[in-house]
């Protein structure tokens, strides 16, 4: 049985649907990732998970147990917020130490134990060195390591995240981002990962929740989310720059820019769909050429198309190519719901 | 930039119009806060009375004066008692108030408005409300416990049928500092309130998911992050109450005898109503040395106990 299981899960806030019926199953071990732009709810859903807001309607289970009424202390939850939310007024030790002082009368903790798990949880984060220090004297990087440690002291069974790499700069976060993996693998901890950012969204989640509106759009794996998204919205929002979305009569069709490339590198051409480029503008981005034009017929509509640098295919402005898209790289929505439809059927219509 | 074609126009001048804007405030604080302290100085060392206003400086004989006298130092230890006493309670008062206005329940906006009112309200029309509660003959509150049997003959509190809020040593000291209390509590719970909301709401999430219950989230969290401003609040009320006058001018007047006879009160019976300008503002003076030290050690340790 997985070990959170939500189901039919609503919130609303007056006439707002912040989060709309969510089924929802996490797995032991895993590390999932809600995946989203703002106001889609995913934060709405991770504090209801940790208790911080009390459902409209529906249910949330933790390891076999109805938690939906239960306050936070009583779920096994803990939490690392955006800001961190260190508490000021206390040096590292002290706020790693909270939460056991806090729960000591239940697990019953005493003064030796607490400062053997502080001591051994911050060497884990390597933030032994750190324990005397007043939050306002560490760097960006430190203080999410602080807030980390005294999120994982008292072993919760699920760590909720909100976008905790936010705020670090773009150098460490790549380096932060690693860590953190590494740090969800060794402890086998259950992570559950709230983020805006589709590049740490495919490089943490062992399994991404994308959701918009309320709802969730798609689950899967980064690659199954990426290569074979469920419907427009997920096609358009995971990629950068998105997919092409071209209209036709009663569907839509989008291919990615990465997989829309010169007729004379396509290796075979049968299985391909060949269209007519004209070159408007391009971007030397060092390892790619990012090419802006429009597909023949299609004039009203911006089509880019992402060319390796290292293929040795000159491309000017102002001149019309021909491209190809591999018929498997072709997706298929329906116009009005931009649910996706099965392709071969339409390939010919096209 | 100013175009150097045009001839200069005084608003375009930085520094003009900075003074410009400062002016109000700058002439507010000399005529009516700096002047008068300079005067109240110039009095102090001199031998001004109402019927003789010419200055001549007759060095520290007023203070020295002043010191000697039995009254005044009965008034000063006043003052200090009242001050301290009340200090505690309304800083008791106003942080379980604070907590309280700060939740959610319903009714709030209203029971806010209603505790706000003794601040609002002008002090002397408030003292004068007072004046007729704690009647020495007509106190409703004597009525009240005359009715339920606590006053009276055979009563649990007296055999007499008035309790004498004003008039006994005893009741007219607690008199003056429960309205203090009453008067001071509403301005230092709303800078209580200002800072209780001021706490960011992810350390209040934090602290909960954390598993801390309502006392220890109070206790260890909200009561130190509000520290500073609890200094502030403190030492606003200080000061107000410190030099204080209106409250025992309405109420007692200082009596009976000397027993809520406070620094304000006695310097404006001496000064204004006895006339001796030169001693009066000297005994108001010597309350400044006092407060000025009290205002900077507090405003030190607020400032040390800032985190952020």
């Amino acid at each position: 049985m997985s070990l959170v299981q939500i189901s039919s899960l609503k919130k609303y806030f007056d006439t707002v649907h912040a989060v709309d019926g969510v089924d929802l199953e996490i797995e032991q071990g895993e590390f999932l990732v809600i995946l989203g732009p703002s106001g889609c709810g995913k934060t709405t859903l991770m504090r209801m998970i940790a208790g911080l807001e009390k459902p409209t309607a529906g249910q949330i289970s933790i390891g076999g147990a109805d938690v939906t009424a239960l306050p936070p202390r009583k779920r096994g939850v803990s939490m690392v917020f955006q800001s961190y939310a260190l508490y000021p007024h206390m040096n590292v030790f002290n706020n790693i130490a909270f939460p056991l002082r806090a729960q000591r009368r239940e697990k019953k903790y005493n003064k030796r134990s607490i400062r053997e798990k502080v001591e051994t949880t911050a060497g884990l984060l390597e933030i032994d060195m750190l324990l005397d220090r007043r939050p306002r004297q560490l760097s960006g990087g430190q203080r999410q390591r602080v807030a980390i440690a005294r999120a994982m002291v008292t072993q919760p069974a699920v760590l909720l995240l909100d976008e905790p790499l936010s705020n670090l700069d773009a150098k460490l976060r790549a380096n932060a981002r690693d860590e953190l993996k590494d740090f969800q693998r060794s402890s086998n901890i259950t992570a559950v990962f709230v983020t805006h950012d589709q590049i740490e969204a495919m490089g943490l989640g062992d399994r991404i929740v994308v959701m918009s509106e309320g709802k969730i759009q798609q689950i899967g794996t980064p690659q199954q989310i990426y290569d074979d998204p469920a419907n427009e919205f997920v096609a358009t929002f995971l990629g950068s720059p998105s997919m092409n979305m071209l209209s036709s009569n009663h569907f839509k069709f989008g291919f990615r820019p990465e997989h829309f490339l010169p007729k004379t590198l396509n290796d075979n051409p049968e299985n391909a769909r060949i269209f007519h480029y004209y070159v408007k503008r391009v971007e030397y981005l060092g390892s790619d050429r990012l090419v802006y034009g429009y597909v023949q017929g299609r004039e009203s509509e911006l089509t880019l198309a992402k060319v390796p640098s290292n293929v040795r295919v000159s491309l000017d402005v102002e001149s019309d190519y021909e491209f190809a898209v591999h018929n498997s790289d072709l997706k298929f929505f329906d116009a009005r719901s931009g649910l996706r439809i099965a392709e071969q059927n339409l390939a010919e219509a096209l | 930039m100013a175009n150097l074609a045009l001839p200069a126009f005084p608003l375009d001048n930085r520094r003009f119009v900075g003074l410009l804007f400062l002016a109000p405030a700058l002439i507010y604080i000399l005529l009516l806060v700096g002047f008068p302290f300079l005067l109240a100085i110039a009095f102090g060392f001199s031998d001004v009375t109402v019927g003789n206003t010419d200055l001549s400086f007759v060095g520290l004989r007023n203070f020295e004066a002043v010191w000697e006298n039995d009254i005044f130092r009965q008034v000063f230890e006043t003052t200090i008692r009242f001050t301290l006493i009340s200090q505690v309670f309304i800083l008791l008062f106003a942080n379980i108030l604070a907590i309280i206005f700060t939740q959610e329940f319903t009714g709030k906006w209203f029971a806010r408005f209603i505790f706000i009112l003794p601040w609002a309200t002008p002090v002397s029309l408030a003292m004068i409300g007072w004046l007729w509660m704690l009647d020495t003959k007509y106190s409703p509150i004597d009525y009240l416990l005359l009715q339920t049997g606590f006053l009276g003959p055979g009563g649990l509190l007296s055999k007499d049928r008035n309790l004498f809020w004003l008039a006994s040593p005893d009741l007219a000291q607690i008199s003056v500092i429960f309205v203090q209390v009453w008067r001071m509590t509403p301005l230092a719970t709303v800078i209580l309130m200002a800072g209780l909301s001021s706490i960011p709401t992810d350390i209040l999430d934090q602290a909960e998911v954390d598993g801390s219950r309502f006392m220890r989230t109070l206790l260890q969290i909200k009561l130190p992050l509000i520290l500073p401003i609890m200094v502030i609040a403190l030492l606003f009320s200080m000061i107000t109450m410190f030099g204080d006058m209106t409250v025992v001018y309405v109420l007692t007047r200082g009596g009976p005898v000397d027993y809520t006879r406070v620094l304000g009160l006695y310097s404006f019976q001496v000064g204004i109503e006895g006339g001796n300008l030169a001693q009066g503002a000297a005994i108001s003076l010597f309350a400044f040395p006092l407060l000025l030290a009290m205002a900077i050690f507090m405003l030190r340790t607020a400032s040390r106990a800032e985190v952020r």
